[in-house]
């Protein structure tokens, strides 16, 4: 990329060296250059923007005075710490288990819970809220009202306009980030090892509690903090439902600084804290897992077998299909029902039934269509960018081959706790003006999501260059090979089920990123998230299910050949064993 | 003398819209040349303010690209544009009225009067006296109700009747530090009845959502049975067949007059121009009244459901109130109700 150009001044000029400079440097320092632009400068002036006054650009503490200085600001920063440990907690008893039982054990439907976790993954957030504002409004949710047929009572026992609630919804479409991570890491993990328990005396559920699990942990961790940093970054989710049940979080505290008047000063100072947070649960997941550091992927490949779960299979299949059932079946049965209606308000009449709302959204509208389209073009390209740039990061990381390389690991992780709406601020201030004149492009778009999603692809890019023995690598060098070599013959090859992986992962996502994207989203360039929004502000639930379930069987085709080739790359090694 | 005074007359006549239509002519003219215009837009449905823009590409032939966003995200949006040095917007169109003193203070907006103003609905004309910005959507918040639950007879007919506590945990609403519709009514609940409506009005547990058209969503689901609702909104979806009902309170609806504007420094002035000329036209008035907005033009009637506007009795605060009051009454807004 052009952008990277200032920074190869940083090049130590080495001439007596020319022939045998090692090209994988200019590598290097195209990833640090590219990292620089995303991360750092969109960053360093929401930084700088905290501590300025308002038109004039005068340094000024007054700002954070103005963020803290009212209880109901203070208030929703801890509803938010409190709403990101409830539903990371939550969403880790949803998904560990889980993602134990389809790993490691014989539970029947194993590919169908995979399938319906991934069926979750795919849900965006605020059509999950919807469709439970429908299933537990307090008078009207169709819960309540079987509840009350049933028993007869007065009122139903669910809320959804509360904390529980929220944290519920939250945990229920996050869950799949540890789901997947766990499920990642304990399929790595070589039954040799439960073996060797077994063999000393542990029995199957001592032997989860103190080998599997454990090895697992550092995996279980990185989607923990996910979780919680995605629960606090929301946005749709609480506008929808914290704002009936009458609280605040950070996110629609920070909307309303957007309002009017415009506070975007006060807005970035009110967004620094999380980043404090963030640094400490960063630095406490790495503390964990240096202490336990181990290496469970070796280039031998062990076999896995599954642990027989006896009369339990059911009882975990039940567990399974009860978290499938609060997740998939009952939102699902509620959005088609309201796709294929004339008027969801009427409920399941035969008569009720019509393919308006598809017709409208495709043909009709000026933009639903192409909003698909820009979705998934964006989204493709920032998972693409996010990948590369990311395993590069993690493999100088975890290789050390820079001075303060842990410093570039934290940057591909900052961005997640910035909410989407600031960050989009800080991309807006520094690359829509000229000279780079960004405003309104598409490439805006994709350089925002692909820093948005940064995270997922380091955590994932690291966690997979961690499992990897160097020795490996140190085999090609011994043989004469580059460093390029060695990342491009051994490493990329054998860390492709990771990566893409992480593509999906951060390609699903991006499909429906909405914070940042409503606010960079240009004439030409609306994508889905930013549409179906619209249409959920204007109560055109009609509209906005035929669109959701659009979108949603788009992404299964691109599903189906992710898991197409993760299952052949998983066979391809039970058989090499 | 009688006679020439007749001729001239008559003459005139003939020729005045002639005139116009030169303009009118050589307006299009250059608008074509210019090819596009970007239109931030907060009135109406997406789908309306989509439906509007091909309506003017296929009367001019001139692109629009339609921005449609929440009033306050399209003033952010119009902000960080005129921060940038910017001109991407060509016309704007909020629905809260602090904008436009704000941004007319400040010298952001091209004069222009519409030649086609002096055909609206006299209440829409001369908003703004210095001509920078005009009247181009009205709308209505009033008394909703889901039609299954509550009997046209038992449905609130004043505003107060809300508070009656047998709507207790039935009540919805939008919210004021989102919606500039909500806002406009509780500035004018307000003035009608002091801050102890709200007080009151909280004793009832109303749900708040965001927009005003989220109380369509809450009276669908069932999940309340009345609200303070906006007129197109909950006849367009009782048109789809939802059990909705708008009952006009005696107290008077609150009419919100959303103007547009255009942006100075436009790359499109003649386009800008036609556009405005057109949100006026008979076309345009025809479509928002098919997305059951009202029309400005006297001769579209009504959408279904609705009555005329000037059937109406109708509660306005005024532009100076709407920019001073309603940063206040979020406040209290949110000490009354938590957030």
């Amino acid at each position: 990329m052009a952008v990277t150009a200032p920074t190869i001044d940083m090049v130590p000029a080495r001439p007596s060296r020319a022939g045998t400079f090692d090209s994988t440097w200019l590598l290097w320092i195209a990833i640090i250059g590219v990292l620089l632009f995303l991360v750092v400068s969109p960053f360093v002036y929401l930084v700088l923007t905290s501590f300025q006054t308002e038109g004039t650009g005068a340094f000024t503490l007054s700002n954070y005075t103005t963020a803290y200085g009212r209880s109901r600001y203070v208030d929703a920063l801890v509803n938010s710490l409190k709403l990101g440990a409830a539903a990371a907690a939550l969403a880790g008893v949803f998904a560990v288990p889980l993602a134990w039982a389809v790993a490691r054990t014989d539970m029947p439907g194993r590919g169908l819970t995979r399938i319906l976790v991934l069926a979750t993954f795919i849900t965006p957030p605020y059509t999950g809220a919807v469709a439970w504002i429908l299933l537990a409004g307090p008078n009207a949710g169709w819960l309540n009202r079987f509840y009350m047929l049933v028993t007869g009572a007065e009122a139903g026992p669910l809320n959804i306009y509360s904390f529980t609630g929220l944290v519920v919804v939250i945990a229920l479409y996050s869950f799949p980030y540890i789901f997947i991570f766990t499920t990642a890491a304990l399929e790595l993990v070589s039954s040799e090892m439960e073996d060797a328990a077994n063999i000393l005396g542990a029995g199957p559920w001592r032997t989860m509690r103190r080998v599997t699990l454990p090895l697992a942990l550092p995996a279980i961790l990185g989607g923990l903090i996910i979780c919680f940093l995605e629960a606090i970054a929301l946005f749709g989710s609480p506008a929808m439902i914290a704002i009936p049940a009458r609280f605040n979080v950070v996110t629609t505290q920070l909307f309303q600084f957007f309002g009017n008047p415009v506070r975007v000063e006060v807005a970035a100072a009110y967004a620094m804290p999380l980043l404090g947070v963030t640094i400490l649960l960063i630095l406490a997941q790495r503390l964990i897992t240096r202490r336990k550091g181990f290496v469970a992927l070796t280039g031998k490949g062990g076999e896995r077998r599954p642990i027989l779960l006896g009369r339990w299979r059911w009882a975990m299949f039940g567990y399974a299909m009860f978290v499938a059932t609060l997740a998939v079946f009952l939102p699902y049965v509620f959005l088609v029902q309201a796709a294929f209606a004339k008027a969801w308000g009427r409920g399941f009449d035969l008569d009720n039934i019509s393919l308006k709302n598809f017709n409208f959204v495709l043909f009709e509208h000026g933009t639903a269509a192409k909003s698909v389209i820009n979705s998934f073009l964006y989204a493709g390209a920032s998972a693409t960018i996010a990948v590369f740039l990311t395993l590069g990061v993690a493999y100088i990381v975890t290789r050390r081959l820079v001075p303060f390389g842990g410093i570039l690991g934290f940057l591909c992780v900052a961005p997640f706790v910035i909410p989407g709406v600031v960050l989009a601020i800080g991309f807006y201030a520094a690359y829509a003006p000229p000279p780079l004149a960004l405003y309104g492009t598409a490439l805006i778009l994709i350089l925002a999501f692909t820093t948005r999603f940064l995270p997922i692809g380091y955590v994932n890019a690291s966690a997979a260059m961690r499992s990897l023995n160097p020795e490996m690598e140190e085999a090609v060098r011994v043989l004469g090979g580059s460093r390029l070599t060695a990342l491009r013959r051994v490493v990329t090859p054998l860390l492709r089920r990771s990566l893409l992986g992480a593509w999906l992962l951060i390609f699903i996502p991006a499909t429906r990123e909405l914070s940042a994207a409503i606010f960079l989203y240009g004439p030409n360039t609306k994508v889905a998230s930013v549409m179906i929004f619209d249409m959920s502000e204007e109560g055109n639930f009609e509209y906005l299910a035929a669109l959701a379930l659009i979108l949603q069987v788009l992404t299964l085709p691109l599903l189906w050949l992710g898991q197409k080739a993760l299952g052949r790359d998983f066979m391809l090694r039970r058989t090499a064993t | 003398m009688k006679m020439l005074a007749r001729l001239a007359i008559v003459v005139g006549l003939a020729l005045a819209p002639a005139v116009a239509r030169a303009d009118i002519k050589a307006l299009t003219d250059a608008a074509r040349k210019e090819g596009e215009i970007t239109w931030y837009v907060a009135h109406y449905t997406s789908e309306g303010a989509e439906d509007l823009g091909r309506g003017f590409t296929e009367i001019s032939g001139v692109k629009v690209n339609v921005v449609r966003t929440t009033a306050q995200v399209a003033y952010q949006r119009l902000l960080q544009d005129i921060k940038n040095n910017q001109t991407i917007c060509d016309v704007f169109s909020s629905t809260d009225v602090g904008h436009y003193v704000r941004l007319k203070a400040q010298g952001r907006f091209e004069k222009y009067v519409p030649e086609a103003e002096s055909k609206i609905v006299p209440a829409f004309r001369n908003v703004d006296p210095d001509g920078f910005y005009h009247a181009t959507s009205a709308g209505l918040v009033l008394l909703t109700y889901n039609s299954s639950k509550v009997k046209a007879e038992d449905a609130p007919k004043n505003w107060t009747d809300l508070l009656d506590i047998k709507w207790k945990g039935k009540v919805s609403t939008g919210h004021p530090g989102f919606s500039g519709y909500v806002g406009t009514w509780v500035l004018t609940m307000k003035k009608l009845y002091g801050w102890s409506f709200f007080d009151k009005l909280e004793k009832n547990k109303p749900q708040i959502g965001r927009s005003i058209n989220d109380t369509v969503t809450a009276l669908n689901a069932g999940e309340r049975q009345v609200a303070a609702g906006a007129d197109g909104s909950t006849l367009f979806s009782a048109a789809r067949g939802n059990p909705l009902a708008i009952s006009y309170p005696a107290d008077g609806s609150v009419l919100i007059i959303a103007p547009s504007a255009i942006m100075k420094g436009t790359k499109h002035p003649n386009a800008a121009k036609l556009f405005m000329e057109y949100l006026y036209s008979v076309e345009a008035a025809k479509i928002n009244a098919k997305h059951f907005g009202i029309p400005l033009r006297p001769e579209v009637p009504a959408p279904p459901g609705a009555k005329p506007i000037s059937e109406v009795k109708t509660v306005r605060p005024t532009v100076a109130e709407i920019d001073k009051g309603i940063p206040e009454v979020i406040e209290q807004w949110r000490d009354t109700f938590g957030n």
